[in-house]
C-alpha cells in the first residue's frame, strides 16, 4: 500500500505533459470542496431552522401531558401532580384545564382554545407566559391579600394570541365574551354557558396554531366557567431528557395508576418533524449532486491520466508491479483529490457555518420566521456523512479508470512506442 | 566472457506475492544448466483478415552466465521474442520456460512476481519515470514488493555507484543525459539481482562514444553481478562481443560467427537437430542440439 500511495502521491503533485489533466484535475478537488462546503452550510442552516423551531416549540408545549383516558379530567390533581413531579427525570409539572370556547368582542368572534392555569407552575413547563407581548402576565397570578384570584370576580384577566386578538379586534383592556358550549339546563332548554373577560395580555409565540387559538386564563376562573371546581383536564411535565419523553411517560403513567395515558411532544409535532427530516434528506440529495458531478470530473482526470500513463504504467509492469498494484495506484489517486477536496471542503463549511452562526451576516424577516436571523447549527455527525458519502462517491468515480489502468497488457502499450 | 557461469547453483524460482503455486516445467528432461528454453514458439498478430506471423517453430535454449546477442532486421519480432521471455507476452503457440518455471502457465499476478524476482529488463528507451528521481527510478522495483524505503534506497544508491551515477542520485530523470539515463535503468534492472537480463536495443538511442561505454557497464556488470543476458541489438560491433549471437529472420533463428566488424552467417537453422555438439557446456547452444558456432 505505501507503494502505491508513494506513487499517486507524486502523480498527483507532477508537472502535466497534458496541462488539460491538472486543469481537470483542479476542478475535481475545488468541485467536490465546493460540494461537501454546501452541504456542511445547508445541513447546518436546516439543523438551526430545526432547533430554533424545536427550541421554541418545546418552550410552549410540555414534553409530556398526563390526561385520563375516559377524557373525564383529573380529581385530585394537587396531590397527584407534587406526587409524580418527584418522580425520577421529572424536573416539573402543572395542571392546567382546556376547554373549547368561543371570544366574541362585539360582533367579532373567534373560536378559542382556553386554557386555565396556575401561572407559578405553568412558568416551569412552559415559556408561553414569556412570550406576552402587550400587556402583561401579572394579573394571572394570585392576589396577594387573599392568596387566591376570587372566581367570582366579574371580569377575571384573560391574555390570549396575537393573531386571535387581532381577529376579535381585542386590545389590551377590552372586554370580551368567552362562551363555553358546556351549557347549563333551564327551563328554556340548554344554555351556552359564558363569562366576561379583561383582555390583560397578548403573547406571541411565533407558532400560528398557538397565536391564532389559544387564550390563557387562571385555572380557577376557567373552572368556573365550564362548572367543574375540582378537576383539571391534564398535568403538563418537564423532563430532563427529552429525548426520552416516551419513555419517562411510560413511567409517569405506570405512577399515576389506571385509567391515565400520556402523549409527548415528539407525538404531537411527529408530522412537523417528519416535514423537518424530508426537508433535510431533499436538500442534501440536491445539493449533493455537485459532489455527484465533481466526482465525474474525477473519472475525467482519471481516465485521462490513465491514458497519458500508460506508457509509465506499462514500465511499471515489465518490473514487477502487479495489476492490482497499479488498480490501486490509481484509486490511491482518485481518492487523493477527494480527500483533498473533502477537507478542503469541510474548513469551509464549518468555517462558513460558525461565521454564520457567530456574525449572523444573514437577515430575514421577522415577521414571517419569527427570527431576525438565519440560524446555523453545524453538527459533527453530517461532517462525518457528507465526508463519506464524498469518499464513497469519488471511490465508485475511480473504480472504472483504475481497473482499465489494471487490464493495460505492458508488451501491447510498448510496442508502439 | 562468462567464464564462472558455471559455478552458479541451481535453485527453485519462489515467486512472492502470487498466491498461487506457479507452474513448473516438467520434470522429465529438464536441465539445471539451462536458463532459459522456448520450445516451438509461434507468434501472430491480427491485422485485418489475414494474421502476421513473426514466428512459427521457434526453438532456443540459453543456458546460465551466457551473453547472447539477438539480431536482426526491423519488425522481424526480436522485441517481441524478447516480451515472450519476460513473460510480458504471451506466445500463439508454444513454451517458454525460464530454469524450472514454465512461463505460459503463470497468471498475470504470477508473471508480474516472476518478473520483479528474476528478470531485469532494458528497453532502448529508458523509460524512466519523469516525476521521480535516478535514486527513486533506480529503487521503484523494489518498493513495489513492498521493501522498506531505507533498505530500498540503499541497494538503489549501490547500484547508482556502480554505474557510476552516485552525484545524480536527486536528479529527476528529465535533467539526466541519455546514457545517465541508460545506466539508471540499468541499474533499476539490476537492483532487484535478477538473474536473467534481457535488453532491448540498449545502446540503439545513443550516440556511438555513449554506446559503446553502456555496453561496457552491461558487460562488466553481467560477469559481477553473474548474469546470463540477452542482448537484442542492431549493433554488430556489440553483437561481436557478446558470447553468442544469433539472427532472426523470416521467424527462424540462425546462429552468426562475428569477427572484427565483419560477419559470417552459419546459414544453419537452429533448430536442425543434433546432440553431439562439441564445447563448454555452458557456450554450448542449446538449440536442440544446435552448433556452437561464435560461442568459444
Amino acid at each position: 500500500m505505501r507503494f502505491e500511495l508513494f506513487i499517486a502521491s507524486r502523480y498527483l503533485r507532477a508537472k502535466r505533459r497534458q496541462a488539460v489533466v491538472g486543469v481537470i484535475t483542479a476542478i475535481s478537488i475545488v468541485g467536490v470542496a465546493a460540494g461537501v462546503a454546501s452541504l456542511i452550510v445547508a445541513l447546518a442552516i436546516t439543523n438551526g431552522m430545526r432547533r430554533d423551531l424545536q427550541q421554541r416549540l418545546l418552550g410552549s408545549t410540555a414534553h409530556i401531558s398526563l390526561m385520563r383516558v375516559a377524557g373525564d379530567g383529573i380529581e385530585h390533581w394537587q396531590a397527584l401532580t407534587d406526587r409524580l413531579r418527584h418522580l425520577p427525570h421529572v424536573t416539573a409539572a402543572a395542571p392546567a384545564l382546556y376547554g373549547q370556547v368561543l371570544i366574541s368582542r362585539g360582533a367579532r368572534s373567534g373560536g378559542a382554545l382556553v386554557k386555565g392555569i396556575l401561572p407559578q407552575q405553568e412558568r416551569t413547563v412552559s415559556t408561553l407566559l414569556n412570550s406576552v407581548k402587550e400587556g402583561s402576565a401579572a394579573a394571572l397570578a394570585p392576589s396577594p391579600s387573599s392568596g387566591a384570584p376570587s372566581p367570582n370576580a366579574a371580569t377575571p384577566p384573560l391574555v390570549i394570541g396575537s393573531d386571535l386578538a387581532q381577529q376579535i379586534g381585542a386590545s389590551i383592556g377590552d372586554t370580551v365574551l368567552v362562551t363555553s358550549p358546556q351549557g347549563e339546563l333551564t327551563p328554556f332548554g340548554l344554555v351556552p354557558k359564558y363569562q366576561r373577560f379583561q383582555v390583560t395580555g397578548i403573547f406571541h409565540s411565533g407558532f400560528y396554531d398557538y397565536d391564532s387559538s389559544y387564550a390563557l386564563a387562571r385555572l380557577t376562573d376557567v373552572q368556573h366557567l365550564f362548572g367543574e371546581p375540582n378537576l383539571v383536564s391534564v398535568i403538563s411535565f418537564k423532563v430532563d431528557d427529552l429525548y426520552h419523553a416516551d419513555r419517562i411517560g411510560r413511567e409517569i403513567e405506570r405512577a399515576a395508576g389506571k385509567g391515565f395515558m400520556t402523549t409527548n411532544w415528539m407525538e404531537q409535532n411527529r408530522e412537523l418533524f417528519r416535514a423537518l427530516r424530508l426537508e433535510q434528506v431533499v436538500t442534501f440529495i440536491v445539493i449533493g449532486l455537485i459532489v455527484c458531478v465533481a466526482a465525474l470530473n474525477i473519472l475525467i482526470a482519471l481516465t485521462m491520466m490513465v491514458m497519458e500513463k500508460t506508457r509509465d504504467i506499462a514500465v511499471l509492469m515489465s518490473y514487477g508491479v502487479r495489476p492490482a498494484q497499479v488498480r490501486r495506484i490509481f484509486l490511491w489517486q482518485g481518492m487523493l483529490i477527494s480527500i483533498l477536496g473533502t477537507t478542503i471542503g469541510l474548513a469551509l463549511g464549518y468555517g462558513l457555518s460558525w461565521a454564520g452562526g457567530h456574525y449572523r451576516f444573514i437577515h430575514l424577516s421577522a415577521q414571517v420566521y419569527s427570527l431576525d436571523y438565519l440560524p446555523f447549527a453545524p453538527r459533527w455527525q453530517d461532517g462525518v456523512i457528507v465526508a463519506l458519502v464524498s469518499l464513497g462517491v469519488s471511490l465508485l468515480a475511480t473504480l472504472y479508470p483504475s481497473s482499465s489502468a489494471a487490464k493495460i497488457l505492458p508488451a501491447e502499450a510498448l510496442r508502439y512506442e | 566472457m562468462p567464464s564462472e557461469s558455471s559455478s552458479v547453483v541451481e535453485q527453485s524460482f519462489p515467486i512472492e506475492g502470487a498466491t498461487e503455486a506457479a507452474p513448473f516445467a516438467p520434470a522429465t528432461g529438464f536441465d539445471d544448466s539451462v536458463m532459459l528454453r522456448a520450445e516451438d514458439l509461434r507468434k501472430e498478430y491480427r491485422s485485418g483478415s489475414q494474421p502476421l506471423v513473426l514466428f512459427d517453430g521457434l526453438n532456443l535454449t540459453v543456458h546460465r552466465g551466457e551473453m547472447v546477442a539477438i539480431v536482426g532486421e526491423s519488425g522481424s519480432g526480436k522485441s517481441t521474442l524478447l516480451h515472450l521471455m519476460a513473460a510480458l507476452d504471451r506466445p500463439t503457440a508454444g513454451d517458454v520456460y525460464c530454469a524450472s518455471t514454465w512461463l505460459g502457465k503463470l497468471t498475470a499476478t504470477q508473471a508480474a512476481a516472476f518478473r520483479n524476482r528474476e528478470i531485469g529488463y532494458v528497453w532502448q528507451l529508458h523509460y524512466l519515470l519523469p516525476e521521480f528521481t535516478a535514486l527513486e527510478n533506480a529503487a521503484m522495483p523494489l518498493l513495489a514488493r513492498d521493501e522498506p524505503r531505507s533498505t530500498a534506497f540503499a541497494k538503489a544508491r549501490e547500484l547508482l555507484r556502480e554505474v557510476g551515477l552516485e552525484a545524480r542520485t536527486h536528479h529527476l530523470a528529465g535533467e539526466l543525459s541519455g546514457g545517465e539515463q541508460q545506466r539508471v535503468s540499468l541499474a533499476r534492472a539490476l537492483v532487484t539481482q535478477p538473474r536473467l537480463l534481457l535488453a532491448d536495443e540498449p545502446t540503439g538511442n545513443l550516440d556511438n562514444h555513449t554506446a559503446e561505454a553502456v555496453f561496457g557497464l552491461l558487460e562488466r556488470l553481467h560477469t559481477m553481478h553473474r548474469l546470463t543476458s540477452i542482448l537484442v541489438t542492431h549493433n554488430m560491433e556489440i553483437a561481436a562481443h557478446c558470447g553468442r549471437t544469433l539472427r532472426l529472420h523470416e521467424g527462424r533463428l540462425h546462429e552468426v560467427r562475428l569477427q572484427a566488424g565483419r560477419s559470417e552467417d552459419t546459414s544453419r537453422q537452429m533448430a536442425t537437430a543434433s546432440s553431439e555438439a562439441p564445447g563448454h557446456p555452458i557456450v554450448r547452444t542449446a538449440f536442440p542440439g544446435g552448433n556452437t558456432a561464435g560461442t568459444a
